[in-house]
């Protein structure tokens, strides 16, 4: 039995993808939310899913995550069966939920030190916040952030136990310019520890910077996994024009240029 | 290698659950709500009704400033019990109809006349039969009669005086457990899952029955505290009785844990039936508020409607208010109590299966 695993986790790891997921369905009711999906992420790498709101992004994310059951088909995170070795999967990966809420009348702090005794970890907690630009709120109570300091922390809670992969569903969502600069910064901090990070987005410029590689889903189905920038390619070769010609600066460059790039949170 | 690592995390959910009690219980001695409910509640009702039960009734009696005092009148001041007030004859007939006055005396040289009023049955009744007793005393006295014919006495059996603070401190522990455990459980839970709280910590290798016996505990220490502390004011501040000291204290805490976790079965089950805030509301108080009113938390049972009777006798609050009054009020043992355990118990197993039908994380 273990050394059938090893093989398996051997030939896994010379595949170079850390996940793997084949066939997956879920449905809720006679709601296909995802379609009979395959695909993988290859280890280290920052992989983006992109799509609409009910896409189905969050549904095939919270399935490898281990928070729901697929109707059909299998997944395995780092070589284990979400299926059939749920709490090893949990053990070596970080979540972001697409609410960053934290439980009520705790410190960050203590948060941190709650989380750190799940994972079965010690956690220097004034040393995380201080990763995430947080140490000086580390007596507030998190409910007293603001969103994008929300977030900040809700990343320091993803790396508690030194994930070998992090996810990520919809990390900017709501936050200022400023704020998701930042965030950026930190995706790729976390991508230089050699973690893989799997993210959501409906942000293309965000999937363009960050991702290796993204799927493009839509209606529970993949209809396009590669590089941001083939996918780019492939398109032009088509044939595709844009209708109006490119400018050299977009608004957002003009609104970071008079408001500057530091980091506000109040 | 890393699959023994994980071996051990497995393993490892003393830590959880060591864990999600300390910050849970952190967390509750922070909420402004644990205190209102939990200890400023029953300590104020427990000082109200400690202060009812040391107050000694007092008679007011009118004497309207016409009349012409006899001697009856310094028999009357006297009477430590009885505090005079003179006024005009319509104003303190006025106050007697409000029953602020227990009666009115008027005083001729030969006659005592008493008036009294329904608003005050009682205080009629007590102030006719002292009133005979004086004038029957002051009668004999007059006529030099220093042994009467006929004496009676009073005999009193030692025994401890039932007060109504006696009564109502029971009451008191049970319903600041019922906060606890049920407002406490169903509002905190609910919270979680809406914010998705609990869906996070669920995300983390700690499983879920670490993390909500960590949560029950944490309740059932600060239960644990509250009934130590509305036992100390009312055994230090208002003379509660013990009836076997230590013995009697630890077969309270006993019967408090097993009323804790039978209500926290209540707790689970209707937070997982609730879905927000709104819903919550209205459940906690179908469930809390009958139990307040008809399980002698306030009077008891037996001035409920003989139909009543059986219902609210069984009741879980009932049956935990009983358990406590054996113990403390009759002296008993934790023996004389196991029908109430069992009732109980019964309660909370019927609770917790129905709560892991409906228990859902989000």
């Amino acid at each position: 039995m273990a050394i059938g695993r090893k093989a398996r986790r051997k030939r896994i790891i010379s595949d170079g993808s850390i996940i793997q997921v084949s066939n997956l369905i879920k449905k809720f009711g006679d709601f296909k939310a995802v379609d009979n999906i395959s695909f993988s992420v290859k280890k280290g790498e920052i992989f983006g899913i992109l799509g609409p709101n009910g896409a189905g992004k969050t549904t095939t994310i919270e399935i490898i995550e281990t928070l729901q059951e697929q109707t059909d088909g299998t997944v395995t995170v780092d070589g284990f069966d979400t299926l059939k070795n749920p709490w090893e999967v949990k053990s070596q990966i970080g979540i972001q939920l697409q609410s960053s809420n934290f439980y009520p009348q705790l410190k960050l702090t203590e948060l941190l030190k709650m989380f750190g005794a799940f994972y079965d970890t010690n956690v220097d907690a004034e040393k995380m916040l201080e990763k995430v630009n947080l140490i000086e709120k580390a007596d507030s109570y998190a409910d007293n952030l603001s969103s994008g300091q929300k977030q900040r922390f809700s990343i320091a809670t993803t790396l508690i136990n030194k994930p070998k992969i992090v996810f990520l569903d919809e990390p900017t969502t709501g936050l200022d310019p400023q704020a998701r600069l930042n965030l950026w910064e930190m995706v790729s901090d976390i991508k230089k520890t050699g973690a893989t990070i799997v993210l959501t987005t409906h942000y293309m410029e965000e999937a363009e910077k960050l991702c290796d590689r993204v799927a493009i889903m839509d209606g529970g189905k993949i209809l396009k996994i590669d590089k941001p920038k083939k996918l780019v390619k492939d398109l032009l070769a088509k044939g595709f024009k844009k209708k109006i010609s490119r400018q050299n600066a977009t608004l957002e460059d003009v609104f970071l240029d008079l408001t500057g790039r530091h980091l506000r949170d109040e | 290698m890393s699959r023994q690592k994980n071996k051990l995390k497995e393993t490892n959910q003393i830590r959880a659950y060591l864990a999600m009690t300390w910050y849970s219980l952190i967390a509750q001695t922070r909420n402004p709500a644990t205190f209102a409910f939990g200890f400023i509640f029953p300590v104020v009702f427990i000082t109200i009704f400690g202060l009812i039960g040391n107050s000694t009734q007092t008679l007011t009696i009118g004497i309207p400033d016409s009349t012409e005092p006899n001697q009856i009148l310094t028999v009357i001041e006297e009477q430590s019990y009885m505090k005079l007030k003179t006024d005009k004859k319509s104003v303190l007939e006025q106050e007697l109809v409000q029953g602020k006055l227990s009666g009115i005396i008027e005083m001729q040289p030969h006659d005592v006349t008493i008036t009294t009023s329904v608003a005050n049955p009682q205080q009629a009744q007590a102030i006719e039969s002292i009133m005979r007793g004086l004038i029957d005393e002051t009668n004999l006295r007059i006529a030099g009669i220093e042994k009467p014919y006929l004496t009676l006495f009073k005999k009193e059996l030692s025994g401890r005086q039932f007060r109504y603070i006696d009564f109502a401190l029971p009451g008191q522990i049970g319903f600041a457990l019922l906060s606890t455990a049920i407002f406490g459980t169903v509002f905190g839970i609910v919270y979680l899952k809406k914010t998705l709280v609990l869906k996070r910590l669920f995300a983390t290798p700690a499983r879920p029955l670490s993390l909500l016996l960590g949560q029950g505990t944490s309740r059932l220490i600060i239960a644990l505290t509250q009934t130590v502390i509305i036992l100390g004011i009312g055994i230090y501040a208002f003379g509660f009785y013990l009836p076997h000291g230590f013995q009697t204290f630890w077969n309270i805490m006993i019967i408090t844990t097993i009323g804790l976790i039978a209500f926290l079965g209540f707790g689970y089950f209707f937070a997982g039936l609730a879905n927000d805030e709104n819903s919550a509301g209205p459940l906690v108080n179908l469930i809390t508020l009958p139990q307040l009113l008809l399980s002698g938390t306030f009077f008891p049972v037996e001035n409920l409607p003989s139909w009543l009777q059986p219902i609210a006798n069984n009741l879980p609050l009932s049956y935990f208010n009983q358990a406590i009054r054996i113990i403390t009020a009759e002296g008993g043992s934790l023996g004389d109590t196991d029908k109430f355990i069992a009732g109980l118990s019964i309660w909370g197993i019927l609770m917790y299966a129905l709560a892991a039908r409906t228990f859902r994380w989000e």
